[in-house]
């Protein structure tokens, strides 16, 4: 590429010059891109990686875990945690709390409540004074039974899977669905 | 589109901006060998682009970082690719940098009124370096920790070194804090100090423009004269384009980046530095003890001194390299020196046995643990990734069911037999010779039962004859008999004299099936299937019958459990044979 000998001599060679100019800005345009290319393509699949299918970055809360035994529950509403085997991106921990649920009976049926707020995912909390669950960040209220009854959030409190164990032991799924919406969408 | 660029223009000047950045003549034309700087800038730029994505996925700490490392690499689409272009890419850094520098000092670029181009772009190159070394130790794997302690250890033995050693690893060992410090000195100090000086370096630059040819006269120059664009940044994009391919084609050759096993305090990793230290590394054999400052303080700094003198030691009065003989021939010497040392640590390994056997460990264990880290780490860390190796967890159980009363690798009780090298000659001819030793069924009820067989009544070669017959039998009795385990001529003696001669068949039957009376049959003993039915009841009438003192652990522990512990006494049942 080192232009050695002189080439913007003789006006004649003015249109040769313009093309080779032209040919010259080009290659910069497409060398420049294709090297942007190199990572930038790759870049994006890495990126994304975390949404593409099949890939799980983390787990728990597919198996039924024993939250405490069908006795202890009552009309007044009981939060349980939930312990399960984890896999979190480059971690495998074994028994560590994935989240907790309000367990309570009403008409004597027993109910398991996720304490995300189907709002926006604050934690809500039973009010004993009002027997009403309150959430603390934007004042949504649900009756014992998890009907909405003020406040913004869209449907009841997700209720999770309950399974009766033979020895009397309460099992519960814990699972996460999608907040601000009025379906419950497991996410 | 013309209409918007007038829009943004009106309001900023980007025009002009533009045009005063690209518009700069270039005396004497474009030429190649002004590219490396651009070369090197864009590596920089491409360094930090590929740094901000690593950094997504990494997490800086002791407990994390071979693991996120291991999950970049291994898991994360692309992951391999985009780490591997940022190791090699530190090496395109070295070695650009260094053409940089030859091409700097040839064109005799570093003379008035350049000094500051040639201080700042010296302190950029120690830079480059600086990023090689905190780099290194970020993956937390065996190479980079067992490297840079050698690196941090040479800092602490400098004068006044101590102190800047605990300083920069935080604390007096390598720990949580030397990882978050070599990340914030990686990620954020060396890039914004790189940064800034690459901007006055540019500065500079353009305030004295390149260094043209000495050969040419002004005149020359005026006519050949170029502009920077397009004609010289062409050649400079194609520059970069070349050093991208190769990037690209050394990535996938070597599959990006090594990612040895999670750094481990006490193994004997045979450490070496990256390519571009050898030299160094070298030069440290040379100089023993008190000595050793010569290599790591006197000969470096006196290499850098006389590098950022250079202005002042050249006397010369043009540009010219025949002029400059003596400076050019000291520079000259310094790389000759660099290659050499490089060279001479490249070969000693090579013929290095050990390091060839020791690297040969290592990537058997990396290949390893990154297979077990797949189903991701325990959060102990990277070393506890060996938990998910199913021998580990048959040690573990060992450890706690067994190691009670039986010996493996000299830890355990001595109420029962010692578990290592059960199956090999050595503890057979012992087991006939002394049964009632500790190592054997001393600690047992069983001792009463079985006589010692002397060497008057047993000389050596008959019981040679007789233990290989035993390995006859195991073998035989085993689910897949492999015949050169044993040598069949020796064991067809051993197997006369136990018809003939020995007492042994007056307790221990042989044959497949038999009814031992409480004495182990010796069809299939020690097999897996063998221990593992020790393990579920030693009490059966083939086995040890109503001596055995044993637990029977069948219903205790699963059958995965049982059958991974036999697999665990099997595979120690070697000897070093």
């Amino acid at each position: 590429m080192s232009d050695q000998h002189d080439r913007s001599g003789p006006p004649s060679n003015a249109a040769a010059d313009d093309s080779r100019r032209t040919f010259l800005k080009v290659g910069v345009g497409a060398l420049g891109a294709g090297l942007a290319a190199v990572v930038v393509a790759p870049a994006l699949r890495y990126a994304l990686w975390p949404l593409a299918e099949g890939v799980e970055v983390t787990s728990g809360g597919e198996e039924f875990v024993v939250v405490g035994d069908r006795g202890q529950f009552g009309k007044q509403p009981i939060k349980v945690d939930i312990y399960a085997d984890r896999i979190d991106a480059w971690n495998r921990v074994e028994n560590v709390k994935i989240g907790s649920a309000w367990v309570v009976e009403v008409d004597g049926e027993l109910h398991a409540f996720s304490t995300v707020c189907p709002h926006l995912g604050c934690a809500v909390d039973w009010s004993a004074d009002i027997g009403k669950f309150k959430c603390p960040c934007h004042r949504s209220a649900f009756a014992v039974d998890g009907t909405p009854e003020e406040g913004p959030a869209p449907r009841s409190l997700d209720a999770l899977d309950i399974e009766p164990r033979e020895d009397g032991l309460i099992a519960i799924r814990y699972e996460r669905f999608k907040q601000g919406v009025e379906d419950k969408v497991k996410v | 589109m013309a209409g918007i660029i007038d829009w943004i223009d009106e309001r900023t000047g980007i025009r002009a901006l533009l045009g005063h950045a690209l518009d700069e003549p270039v005396p004497g034309g474009a030429r190649v060998r002004y590219v490396f700087g651009s070369v090197l800038t864009f590596l920089f730029v491409q360094q930090v682009v590929l740094g901000v994505l690593l950094a997504s996925y990494y997490s800086p700490s002791a407990t994390d970082a071979w693991a996120s490392t291991a999950y970049i690499q291994d898991r994360v689409a692309g992951g391999w690719f985009l780490r591997g272009l940022h190791h090699h890419g530190s090496s395109a850094m070295v070695v650009v940098t260094v053409l940089h520098l030859v091409q700097v000092v040839l064109a005799g670029a570093y003379r008035k009124p350049r000094e500051f181009n040639w201080w700042t772009g010296l302190l950029m190159g120690g830079l480059v370096l600086a990023f090689a070394l905190t780099g290194y130790l970020l993956p937390w794997d065996q190479k980079g920790y067992w490297a840079t302690q050698v690196a941090t250890g040479i800092m602490g033995t400098v004068p006044l070194g101590e102190p800047m050693q605990h300083a920069i690893q935080g604390g007096d060992q390598y720990g949580n804090l030397t990882i978050t410090r070599f990340y914030a000195l990686h990620v954020f100090v060396l890039p914004i100090t790189l940064a800034l000086l690459l901007g006055v370096h540019l500065y500079l630059f353009r305030r004295h423009g390149v260094t043209p040819p000495a050969s040419l006269s002004d005149e020359q120059l005026a006519k050949k004269s170029q502009p920077f664009w397009p004609n010289q940044l062409f050649i400079d994009v194609a520059a970069m384009a070349v050093t991208g391919a190769i990037l690209v084609w050394l990535t996938y050759r070597t599959h990006g980046a090594e990612l040895f096993a999670p750094a481990d305090p006490a193994s004997n990793f045979v450490a070496r530095p990256e390519w571009y230290f050898l030299f160094l590394f070298q030069l440290l054999k040379y100089f023993e003890g008190p000595l050793s400052i010569i290599a790591t303080v006197l000969i470096p700094g006196a290499v850098a001194t006389f590098l950022f003198a250079l202005p002042f030691v050249d006397r010369a009065q043009t540009r010219a390299v025949k002029k400059r003989g003596p400076v050019l021939g000291g520079v000259g010497l310094i790389m000759v020196g660099v290659v050499v040392l490089t060279a001479l640590a490249i070969v000693e390994d090579a013929n290095n046995e050990e390091y060839q056997e020791g690297l040969v460990a290592a990537e058997h264990d990396a290949e390893r643990t990154r297979e077990l880290a797949l189903v991701g780490v325990p959060p102990a860390g990277g070393i506890a990734v060996w938990q998910n190796d199913p021998q580990y967890a048959a040690m573990a159980l060992f450890k706690e069911q067994c190691g009670t009363c039986h010996q493996i690798d000299g830890r355990g009780g001595e109420e029962a037999p010692r578990l290592s090298h059960f199956n090999d000659r050595a503890w057979l001819r012992g087991a006939v010779r002394e049964p009632q030793s500790a190592a054997y069924f001393g600690g047992t009820k069983l001792h009463r039962d079985m006589e010692p067989y002397s060497v008057e009544d047993l000389p050596d070669d008959k019981l040679d004859a007789v233990v290989e017959y035993l390995i006859m039998l195991r073998e035989q009795g085993s689910e897949s008999p492999d015949s050169s385990g044993y040598d069949s001529a020796l064991a067809k003696r051993g197997e006369a004299l136990w018809a003939d001669e020995l007492d042994c068949s007056g307790c221990h039957s042989i044959e497949k099936g038999a009814d031992g009376d409480g004495a182990p049959v010796f069809w299939g003993r020690g097999t897996r299937a063998w221990i593992a039915r020790v393990i579920r009841d030693s009490s059966q009438i083939d086995l040890y019958g109503k001596e055995a003192e044993m637990p029977k652990f069948a219903g205790k522990l699963s059958d995965e459990q049982i059958e991974a512990l036999a697999d665990y006494v099997y595979t120690r049942g070697w000897p070093a044979e």
